[in-house]
């Protein structure tokens, strides 16, 4: 504002406060190229070939499609603790249905992403009419379908799965999974949703301040209904690709999709925003988390480590946003 | 500049406004900053601002939102360092690094938010933090409760200390909260805005308890945009303007216009509105006949005629905002009819609202209107966003959106005229216009306003009083709630409620800030101290 030479002894604060900000708002990014210089120097040889980086991107892709849509539910202020559980449930009802049922391939799709719509209305039910907070309900849900899952497996047959099947996710197309361009294309269908829609934006509004949104003339409870039903969905075409991937739906297979999907929207949360949940920092804390893994492969670290590193992640990434943007508004 | 008082010397002579055993003659101050710098990225918030505040003394501070007021007083409590300048206390320079040392040395903040334990009552609010363990390993809670007890004995706070909290009205929260910082023994107290949401008898029960403050002693730095609070209860008054000092008022100098000129840098007379003339009003565009909700709200009748802005009086809690809210959904109603353009309707939530043409600005900016870290395009673009046709309906078209967005900034006067910054970092003022200006974005035949100037400083107040009437000169039917009558003389035609009921309706020439006083606190009786303590 004013243009007094007094101004020029600021300077050094200023360009204290500018790098604090970007610490703040770039702590993911900071964090995923320091990993990639790291993992470069120790063994470039390796991490740089295409072959490495497929991997990493096909480890990355159904976590990624759990994460995008558990992030539409976190945008408009919702947990969704059932992810996980609709991912299990997904893969041990897709592969039941064909082996004991004998119900062709896109049938059993078809029926099992029917099953998951209902379970995310369920969730959204529970939360719009019934009014109870949506970390319970979900909570609530999917232990039961824990339960499900169980009951439904115990009478699984032992017939194997079909090849037609296991190609959804083994097929590659320009020497890249399927599932990577299916994640590629759901992450874009829900970038396109969040941010140039309608609906989209009411999301936005419900999440930064409810009572804001009911005011201005969103219709609140529908807004979080869709939010938990994207997320269900998106949780069940996981882990439908699981399933496909590993050849069988065991009950408990997808719930480690709860924690890394988790972890992956909240480390996107501080990647080029104020720890604000979106699409694309998801999808960026998603690779961040894979580029560890893989670094750690890479390097021959035990798979304990993964945890350790997923983790420490985590708290440095958001810890070095939150700090500095705590000290850049001092 | 006006600015010096490194060695500002207490006039004497009568002091008939606050009595106080400051001492007469030079002394030092209790409080005194000395070229005070703070720049946030590039905007200049405190550019070399020198005060001194006195033992015994209000100290009022004056201006513009984003003037500078707010920044000084969060330097003082340690929530912001400045980037240069030094703070003393009687004399000795302080560090203040966190609101822990502002605490240490007594100062006391009270604002808006008072930071209070809801479900608490007023006793363990008051001995937060401060019970120590007794002679047994057990919590001495009785001692530190006795203290608060005499705390509120000695000042005379009218004060039930059993009832939680969140039962209490604002009035009784801020003694609360007074009381708290008064256990740990302030001796520099500052209210931020104290009065925003007290009605005029609350408003006085304060001030008694400031004058008793400053009686003892204490010295109490007050922010408020009313500036005939400033008139009753300051012996200084400090204008801020751009993060500097512009002026520095002792006693008899306190006046409305000398504050204005010092808050705006212009002249008093361009700040009022002319109001058009009687009569000339369109046909009723909304018509509520009976409206109830019960225990708020007793069949309340009336109607809004295009180009007409109604103004609704009535004490806190005599049901204003719930009328408004209950004409635009937000809360249902028992009983009672809507009729739009004389066709009956029903409105069943704020969508159903929007739809039919009607706005609402509601009472609280930042929690109801405000979508705080979203941009200024977000927060105008919400409630009607720019669509495409046909199949594209549900998709926002965002450059469209942009342009009209813009132009309703413009036609806002929305400063500054930056669409990608956060609604945060707008002025209250500025804010007030992103909420307004977002109904300014449809087809709008009606617009509710709940205190829409609360907070807000004179130059934007009058801003927004000028768009409300061009709005309404452009056809528009609209209502406005306010607590400050003053600001209803701007209305063509008042409403007066008590105790949910609609009970009297002022025109014309009876639109006088005697008679809404009198016919809210409901009777033809004179109301005593309270009339009177507004006339002043």
């Amino acid at each position: 504002m004013s243009a007094e030479p007094a101004s020029v002894a600021r300077l050094p604060g200023l360009r204290a406060k500018t790098a604090l900000n970007i610490a703040s708002k770039y702590g993911t990014i900071i964090v995923f190229f320091l990993m990639v210089a790291v993992f470069a120097y120790l063994r470039g040889d390796v991490f740089f070939t295409s072959a490495n980086l497929v991997g990493v991107l096909t480890d990355g892709a159904i976590i990624g499609i759990v994460a995008c849509g558990l992030t539409v539910a976190l945008i408009t202020g919702e947990f969704d603790l059932s992810i996980g559980y609709i991912a299990s449930l997904a893969g041990v009802v897709v592969t039941g249905l064909m082996t004991k049922q004998g119900i062709p391939i896109p049938v059993a799709i078809l029926i099992v992403l029917a099953i998951c719509l209902g379970i995310g209305l369920i969730n959204g039910f529970i939360v719009t009419v019934l009014g109870v907070s949506s970390f319970v309900a979900t909570l609530g849900v999917g232990t039961i379908l824990v339960g499900f899952n169980y009951v439904y497996y115990a009478t699984q047959s032992s017939k194997s799965l079909s090849p037609g099947f296991l190609s959804i996710s083994l097929t590659r197309w320009l020497g890249i999974p399927v599932p990577v361009y299916l994640a590629a294309a759901i992450g874009l269908a829900l970038w396109l949703f969040i941010n140039r829609t309608v609906v989209g934006m009411n999301a936005q509004a419900v999440g930064a301040n409810p009572e804001a949104a009911h005011l201005a003339g969103v219709r609140v409870d529908r807004v979080r209904l869709y939010g938990l039903v994207v997320s269900a969905l998106c949780a069940g075409i996981g882990g439908i690709l699981l399933s496909a991937q590993v050849g069988s739906g065991e009950p408990t297979s997808g719930d480690g999709y709860l924690l890394s999907g988790f972890a992956a929207a909240f480390l996107g949360s501080v990647a080029f925003r104020n720890s604000e949940f979106h699409i694309v920092g998801t999808i960026i804390g998603v690779l961040t988390v894979g580029v560890a893994f893989n670094g750690l492969a890479i390097v021959g670290a035990q798979t304990f480590w993964q945890n350790v590193v997923q983790g420490g992640l985590l708290i440095c990434a958001v810890g070095l946003s939150t700090v500095g943007r705590r000290l850049a508004e001092r | 500049m006006p600015v010096r008082p490194d060695n500002e010397v207490m006039a004497t002579g009568d002091r008939t406004r606050v009595r106080s055993h400051a001492a007469s003659g030079p002394s030092t101050p209790l409080v005194e900053f000395s070229r005070i710098e703070k720049a946030f990225g590039a905007v200049q918030a405190l550019d070399g601002v020198s005060l001194a505040v006195h033992a015994g003394t209000v100290h009022g501070l004056i201006g513009a939102n984003g003037a500078g007021k707010s920044t000084l007083i969060r330097c003082l409590a340690g929530a912001v360092r400045p980037d240069a300048g030094e703070i003393r206390l009687e004399g000795e320079r302080v560090a203040l690094s966190s609101p822990a040392d502002a605490n240490d040395l007594g100062f006391a903040f009270l604002h808006q938010e008072l930071n209070l334990v809801p479900k608490f009552n007023g006793l363990d609010n008051m001995t937060l933090g401060l019970v120590r363990r007794g002679r047994t390993v057990f919590a001495d809670k009785a001692s530190a409760r006795r203290r608060a007890r005499q705390v509120v004995e000695d000042i005379g706070l009218d004060l039930d200390l059993e009832r939680p909290v969140e039962e209490l009205s604002v009035a009784q929260r801020w003694l609360v909260a007074l009381g708290r910082s008064l256990m740990r023994r302030a001796r520099l107290i500052a209210f931020d805005e104290p009065t925003a949401a007290l009605s005029a008898r609350e408003t006085e029960a304060l001030f008694g308890v400031v004058r008793r403050l400053v009686a003892d002693g204490i010295g109490v730095l007050y922010v408020s945009h009313r500036l005939e609070e400033m008139e009753l209860l300051c012996n200084t008054v400090t204008g801020f303007r751009d993060g500097r000092v512009v002026a520095t008022l002792e006693r008899a100098e306190i006046t409305r216009s000398a504050m204005i000129r010092a808050i705006t840098g212009g002249d008093p007379e361009a700040l009022t509105i002319p109001k058009t003339d009687d009569g000339e009003f369109g046909a009723p565009v909304l018509e509520a006949r009976g409206l109830t909700r019960k225990g708020v709200v007793e069949g309340a009748s009336l109607s809004l005629r295009a180009g007409e802005i109604v103004g609704v009086a009535g004490l806190v809690g005599s049901g204003r905002s719930e009328l408004a809210r209950m004409l635009f959904g937000a809360d249902r109603s028992d009983g009672g009819e809507l009729f739009l353009d004389g066709q009956p309707i029903e409105i069943a939530s704020p969508s159903a609202a929007g739809r039919a043409g009607m706005g609402l600005v509601p009472e609280e900016r930042r929690t109801g209107g405000l979508f705080l870290e979203k941009s200024a395009a977000f927060n105008l673009g919400v409630t009607f966003p720019t669509v495409g046709r046909g199949l594209a309906r549900g998709f926002l078209r965002s450059r469209n959106g942009r342009q009209r967005a813009r132009s309703v900034a413009e036609k806002v006067n929305l400063r500054p005229l930056e669409l990608e910054l956060p609604a945060r970092n707008f002025s209250g003022g500025n804010q007030q216009k992103l909420v307004l200006g977002r109904w300014l974005m449809g087809d709008l035949r009606v617009l509710l306003l709940d205190e829409p100037t609360r907070g807000i400083d004179i130059g934007a107040r009058t801003q927004i009083h000028r768009m409300m009437r061009e709005l309404a000169e452009g056809g528009m039917a609209l209502l406005m709630i306010s607590s400050e009558f003053e600001e209803l003389l701007n209305c063509d035609r008042i409403v007066v409620m008590v105790r949910g009921r609609i009970t009297e309706e002022l025109r014309g020439a009876d639109i006088t800030e005697e008679r809404m006083l009198r016919a809210a606190y409901g009777g033809a009786s004179s109301p005593t101290t309270d009339h009177e303590e507004h006339q002043r």
